[in-house]
């Protein structure tokens, strides 16, 4: 039986650098101080933006995937899906947001991004 | 007086042995029914979050352990005295029996794996090839060239999951077999392949770390982090929408620091 507890492993250093990677970079509270509030609202709000667009984004290839959208639907959602890629890219420079920071861990389905 | 909270034991009995918490306070049990809350008292102010508070708390918890069955608490939940405890095991008391009686004898181990994710990657995408013909008009307009992008890079992404599952379903036969339940999480990173937690019976633990050893000289361009025997932290079930042992905002914002610290066999659920 074993008596003591253990934690083996020859790589320290690299699992401290992907379980840091995996943390949450959505905060637990929103910043809401005088100086930052349009940005910590402005995470939370383009985080949600961001899952959406990203299931949107996922339920199409799926469809592309499945042969289910026409010559003209594929057009159609690809300039759907590029006008909101492109609108996200604007308000994250505006918010001086990054990609990494729109992070949402979605539990047993793993991170958004 | 505030009294700080370690753990809720199968025994209403006084803890033999002096064992010593937080703040170096002696640690004792409150009977209820045929349970225990394991407590100590709390003079001062909340303890800071230091390392020697954290480990304060768990070596308490794993002190326990030896002996009994435990539902280990949170860091830092403190109660205004004695009475607001036995108020939550009155409300509570079926659900932490049910827990102790699910998790007696069991312990929890916790393996991470990293695997070279960057590089598979890498290679599927060099390798990668078709799959986007569906999209059609290769040269299109810009609008059907994005969709063609996108949907290789699904393909892709596709692919890895795919053989990111079969590795860890092939790891995770192993360990299954030694296993009461486990909670697995798949690429929490693109290089953390495999994230999991145990629940083992006490006498099947030579069994699993066997099950370990056995996966750990399989591939050795895998990274492989085995830790236990934990309390069982993962694998406490409580009712979501009114939880008993709110815990403080310093807790709250540290939790991630514990867990850290416990190096993470246990991720919380």
């Amino acid at each position: 039986m074993i008596v003591n507890r253990v934690v083996e492993t020859d790589f320290p250093e690299e699992f401290i650098e992907e379980i840091e990677k995996s943390q949450d970079s959505l905060p637990r509270k929103i910043d809401a101080n005088p100086g930052n509030v349009e940005k910590g609202l402005a995470k939370l709000v383009l985080t949600l933006i961001e899952l959406i667009r990203k299931l949107l984004e996922k339920q199409a290839m799926r469809r592309v995937e499945a042969g289910s959208l026409s010559e003209e639907e594929i057009e159609r959602v690809g300039e759907t899906l590029m006008k909101l890629e492109n609108k996200m890219k604007e308000l994250k420079e505006i918010f001086g947001l990054k990609d990494e920071e729109l992070n949402l861990n979605l539990g047993p389905l793993g991170d958004l991004l | 007086m505030k009294i700080y909270v370690y753990g809720i034991i199968d025994s209403n009995k006084q803890v033999n042995e002096p064992v010593y918490g937080l703040e170096k306070a002696r640690v004792y049990n409150i009977p209820f029914r045929d349970v225990g809350v394991v407590a100590s008292d709390l003079a001062g102010p909340m303890p800071d979050v230091t390392e020697d508070s954290i480990l304060a708390h768990e070596d308490v918890v794993e002190s326990l352990m030896e002996n009994f069955t435990v539902l280990p608490v949170k860091f830092l939940t403190v109660f205004d005295g004695k009475e607001n405890i036995l108020s939550v095991m009155e409300n509570y008391y079926s659900d932490f029996k049910d827990n102790l009686n699910r998790l007696r004898n069991k312990v929890e181990f916790g393996i991470k794996v990293i695997w070279p994710g960057d590089k598979i990657k890498e290679h599927l995408i060099k390798t990668h090839k078709g799959g986007a013909q569906k999209v059609t008009a290769s040269d299109g307009s810009p609008k059907k060239r994005f969709m063609k992008e996108k949907f290789e890079k699904y393909k892709i992404d596709k692919k890895f999951r795919e053989k990111a599952s079969k590795c860890i379903n092939a790891m995770d036969v192993f360990f299954s077999k030694f296993a009461a339940q486990k909670k697995l999480e798949k690429l929490k990173t693109e290089n953390l392949l495999l994230s999991a937690v145990y629940l083992v019976e006490r006498d099947k633990q030579s069994d699993f770390r066997e099950a370990f050893e056995h996966i750990r000289t399989a591939r050795d361009d895998f990274r492989y982090l085995f830790s236990g025997p934990w309390p069982p932290y993962n694998f406490v079930i409580l009712p979501r929408k009114s939880h008993p042992f709110k815990i403080s905002e310093q807790a709250a914002m540290f939790d991630k620091v514990f867990h850290e610290r416990n190096l993470v066999g246990a991720d919380k659920t």
